[in-house]
C-alpha cells in the first residue's frame, strides 16, 4: 500500500511538474506575426546612427574627446558648479532623478534621457532643435540652467582649451577678450545682454559664434556616442528568434512575458513606444496635467516657429549641411493644432530607472503613469491611446515587463 | 373699462407696434443686399463684400474635412437672378499660418448659377477660409468663408480595418483620368524612416503625363492622426516620372496615402493603402 501511496505522490509530481513547464512553454510561444514585432523592438534591429550631416565632427574621436571633456566642464557657468552633467549624470544613465531640471535655478520641464539621442530627429521635450549640436547650445545660455554666455564660452575656450581647440577645429578666431563684453548674448528675454551683442562688431559676434558652434558640435559629437547596450528584454526576444523557448523562459519572468504580450498586442503600447528604441520620435497630446505652479506648455505647437527660426538649425549657415539635407526640418509638419500641447515620445530603454516621468515629471512611478493611461476618461481619450480594459494585475504585468528593458548605456570613453 | 386705464392700454399697444416693426426693419436686408435669399436649407450662405452677388456653399458631406473636399457654390445675383458664365476663383487659405495650398481647385459650370468644385484639398487640421472671387461683366466681387476648425483628425476613427488591404503600388486614380504606381525608396518601408518615393504618373493612353504637380495628405483611418511630416513632390524625372521626399510612417498597421494629381489633363486623386510592420 505504502509503495502504490509513494507511486502516485510522483505521478503526481511529475504531472504538475510537467504542465507548469508546458505551461511556461506556451507563454512563451509566440506567432510569426509577433516574431517580426518582437525582432523590430529588438536591440538587434538597430541600424548604425546616420551620420548628422550639420555637424562635420561627428564620428570624429578627437571632438567627441573634447566634447566629453565639455560634457563635464563647470566653467561653463555662471557659478562654475554646473556642467552638462549636472542633470545629465553618467551614473544615473545621464538622467538626473528631479521632476523639473535644476541648474543654476529650475526649468519648467524635466530632464530628457540622451540614451539613443543620436537617432532623434528632434530635440528637447517639444523638439525645438534639430541637432544635438544646437541642443547642447541652449542651456548653456539659459539662466535657469547654465546661467552662461557665448561670449564667456569664448574666453573658457581661449583661456583653457586653445591647444585642444585648435588641434580639432584649426586655428582659433582673434579675440580681445579683455574688450569683450562678458554678458553678451542674443537673447530675447534679456535687453542688457541683447543690446551688449547687437552692437559688438560683426567680426567679433562672427569669431565668438564660431567658437560656440564648435563647442556645440564638440558636445553633440559626444552625447551621439550615448548608446543602449543588450537589456534582458533583447536577450529574450533573441533567444526566441532562435526558437530556444527553454533559454528565453529563463530570461524573462512569466510576468514580464505576460506584460510584453499585453504591450505588442492588447494595450497597444507600440502605437508610439515601437522601434528598437521604443519611440516612434514624434509628439503626442497625452492629456497630461500641467503641474500647479507652472505656466502653461503647449509643447510642440510653439516649438514648430522656434526650430524654423532657429541660429543653429540644420538650414543656418551655422550648420555644415546641404540643404537638400536638411530632410527632417524641410518636411517637418507645421500643424500647430495638431501638435498643441503634444510632448515627444521618450524611450523606454531604461525606462525604470528614470522616475519621475512625463514633460514635468507628473507621476512619480511608473505604476502611476499606467494606471494614468488606464484610467483616462473615454470622452478625452484620443484614437491613438485606447489600452483596451486593462486590469490591474495586467499593468503589474506591463509594469513588470518594462524593468526588463533596462542596462546600462554604452558611451565614448576616450582612448 | 375706465378711461385713464384705456389710455395706458392704447399707449402699451403703440409702444409694442414701434418694438416689433423697429426689429422687423433690424433684421430686414437695406440697399444693395435687399433681394438676396438663401435657397437650400443645409447650404452655407454669404453675400459678397460690396453686396453684388449672394453664395451659397454646399459641402459635400456636410462637414470640411483633411484631403480632398467637394462643394458646390450657387451664386445669385441682388435681384435673386442665377449668374451664369462667372469667372469664380477659390483660394483656400490658413489665416493664422500664412499660407494656403499650391494646388488650384477645378471649378466646372453646371448652369442655373451652380459651379461644382472639385479637389478643395485642405492639407492640416485647423482654421481655415476660402477666399471665393466672382467676376461677371467686369463686376468683381469676394466673399470669405470661415471655418474656424477644420478637423485634421479623429474624423473617422471609427472606420476598422478592413479585413483585406489592396496594397497595390499601381493604383487607377478616382476619374480614372491617371494610372499611377510609386516605387519606395527603401523597401520594405520602415517605420520611422524618412524616405523618398519615385512616381509614376500615366494617362488612360499609358502615356507618361509630364508638368504634374502632386500634393500629398496620409492618414491611419483607424487613428486619425496623420503624417508627422509634411510630404513633398521636390523634383520631376523624365518620362512622367516625380520624386515625392518626405514620407515618414509613425505607427504600425493600415495606413492610407492620396496623392492629388494637377496637369493640363485635369485633377484626380489616387490612394493608395500600406500596411505598415
Amino acid at each position: 500500500m505504502k509503495r502504490v501511496c509513494l507511486f502516485i505522490i510522483v505521478i503526481l509530481i511529475l504531472a504538475i511538474y510537467t504542465s507548469s513547464v508546458s505551461a511556461r512553454e506556451d507563454l512563451n510561444k509566440w506567432t510569426e506575426r509577433e516574431k517580426q514585432t518582437l525582432k523590430s523592438l529588438w536591440l538587434g534591429s538597430l541600424p548604425p546612427p546616420s551620420k548628422d550631416p550639420s555637424n562635420r565632427y561627428d564620428g570624429n574621436p578627437d571632438a567627441i574627446k573634447l566634447g566629453m571633456k565639455f560634457f563635464f566642464e563647470n566653467r561653463f557657468s555662471g557659478n562654475k558648479k554646473v556642467s552638462c552633467a549636472t542633470c545629465h549624470p553618467v551614473n544615473m544613465n545621464f538622467a538626473d532623478s528631479l521632476p523639473l531640471a535644476h541648474g543654476m535655478g529650475f526649468t519648467k520641464r524635466r530632464t530628457m534621457p540622451l540614451i539613443g539621442v543620436a537617432y532623434s530627429p528632434w530635440l528637447f521635450w517639444d523638439g525645438r532643435k534639430d541637432s544635438t549640436w544646437a541642443q547642447a547650445l541652449g542651456p548653456i545660455e539659459s539662466p535657469v540652467e547654465h546661467g552662461f554666455t557665448r561670449t564667456q564660452v569664448a574666453v573658457v575656450i581661449k583661456k583653457y582649451y586653445k591647444k585642444e581647440y585648435e588641434k580639432v577645429f584649426g586655428k582659433l578666431p582673434e579675440l580681445d577678450e579683455k574688450l569683450l563684453p562678458l554678458m553678451a548674448k542674443p537673447s530675447t528675454e534679456d535687453p542688457v545682454a541683447l543690446k551688449l551683442w547687437v552692437t559688438l562688431p560683426e567680426k567679433t559676434k562672427k569669431a565668438i559664434n564660431e567658437i560656440y558652434v564648435n563647442v556645440g558640435k564638440a558636445i553633440g559629437a559626444f552625447v551621439r556616442t550615448i548608446m543602449p547596450t543588450p537589456a534582458p528584454f533583447d536577450r529574450y526576444v533573441e533567444a526566441i528568434l532562435k526558437g530556444d523557448t527553454e533559454k528565453a523562459s529563463e530570461i524573462l519572468t512569466p510576468m514580464q512575458v505576460k506584460g510584453l504580450r499585453l504591450f505588442i498586442g492588447k494595450a497597444k503600447c507600440i502605437n508610439c513606444h515601437n522601434g528598437p528604441l521604443f519611440t516612434d520620435y514624434d509628439f503626442h497630446n497625452i492629456h497630461v496635467p500641467q503641474p500647479e505652479g507652472l505656466p502653461p506648455d503647449d509643447g510642440r505647437a510653439s516649438a514648430i516657429v522656434k526650430v524654423l527660426t532657429d541660429e543653429f538649425n540644420c538650414l543656418s549657415p551655422y550648420s555644415d549641411a546641404k540643404p537638400w539635407q536638411c530632410r527632417t526640418i524641410r518636411f517637418m509638419s507645421t500643424d500647430v493644432f495638431k501638435y498643441k500641447n503634444a510632448f515627444k515620445t521618450p524611450t523606454l530603454r531604461n525606462v525604470a530607472e528614470r522616475a519621475p516621468y512625463m514633460h514635468a515629471g507628473q507621476f512619480s512611478t511608473l505604476h502611476d503613469v499606467l494606471h494614468f493611461y488606464r484610467d483616462m476618461p473615454e470622452d478625452e481619450r484620443p484614437p491613438d491611446l485606447e489600452h483596451g480594459e486593462l486590469t490591474d494585475q495586467e499593468l503589474v504585468y506591463i509594469e513588470e515587463f518594462l524593468k526588463s528593458l533596462s542596462s546600462p548605456p554604452e558611451y565614448f570613453k576616450g582612448k | 373699462m375706465k378711461k385713464g386705464n384705456f389710455q395706458i392700454l392704447l399707449i402699451l399697444t403703440f409702444m409694442l407696434f414701434t418694438v416689433t416693426v423697429s426689429a422687423h426693419m433690424k433684421y430686414k436686408p437695406k440697399g444693395k443686399i435687399q433681394g438676396f435669399t438663401k435657397h437650400f436649407e443645409k447650404s452655407l450662405f454669404k453675400i459678397t463684400q460690396k453686396g453684388y452677388y449672394s453664395i451659397e456653399m454646399i459641402i459635400n458631406g456636410d462637414i470640411l474635412k483633411q484631403g480632398s473636399n467637394e462643394v458646390d457654390l450657387v451664386i445669385h445675383d441682388s435681384k435673386d437672378r442665377d449668374v451664369t458664365g462667372a469667372e469664380i476663383t477659390i483660394q483656400p487659405w490658413m489665416p493664422e499660418m500664412g499660407h494656403g495650398i499650391d494646388i488650384e481647385p477645378e471649378i466646372v459650370e453646371k448652369g442655373g448659377g451652380l459651379y461644382h468644385v472639385n479637389n478643395l484639398v485642405i492639407t492640416m487640421g485647423g482654421h481655415w477660409q476660402f477666399k471665393i472671387m466672382v467676376s461677371k461683366n467686369g463686376i468683381s466681387d469676394t466673399a470669405v468663408f470661415d471655418f474656424p476648425e477644420v478637423s485634421g483628425m479623429a474624423m473617422h476613427h471609427n472606420i476598422k480595418r478592413p479585413e483585406k488591404i489592396d496594397t497595390s503600388r499601381s493604383q487607377v486614380s478616382e476619374k480614372g483620368i491617371y494610372r499611377v504606381s510609386y516605387k519606395p525608396e527603401i523597401n520594405p518601408i520602415r517605420i520611422n524612416t524618412l524616405h523618398a518615393w519615385i512616381v509614376e504618373i500615366r494617362d488612360r493612353k499609358g502615356n507618361p503625363v509630364k508638368g504634374a504637380r502632386i500634393t500629398v495628405t496620409g492618414d491611419m483611418p483607424e487613428h486619425g492622426h496623420g503624417m508627422p511630416t509634411e510630404p513633398q513632390m521636390v523634383e520631376e524625372l523624365p518620362e512622367g516620372k516625380y520624386i515625392i521626399d518626405g514620407m515618414k510612417f509613425q505607427m504600425p498597421g493600415w495606413w492610407v496615402i492620396k496623392l492629388h494629381i494637377h496637369s493640363s489633363i485635369g485633377m484626380d486623386t489616387v490612394t493608395f493603402q500600406l500596411d505598415i510592420q
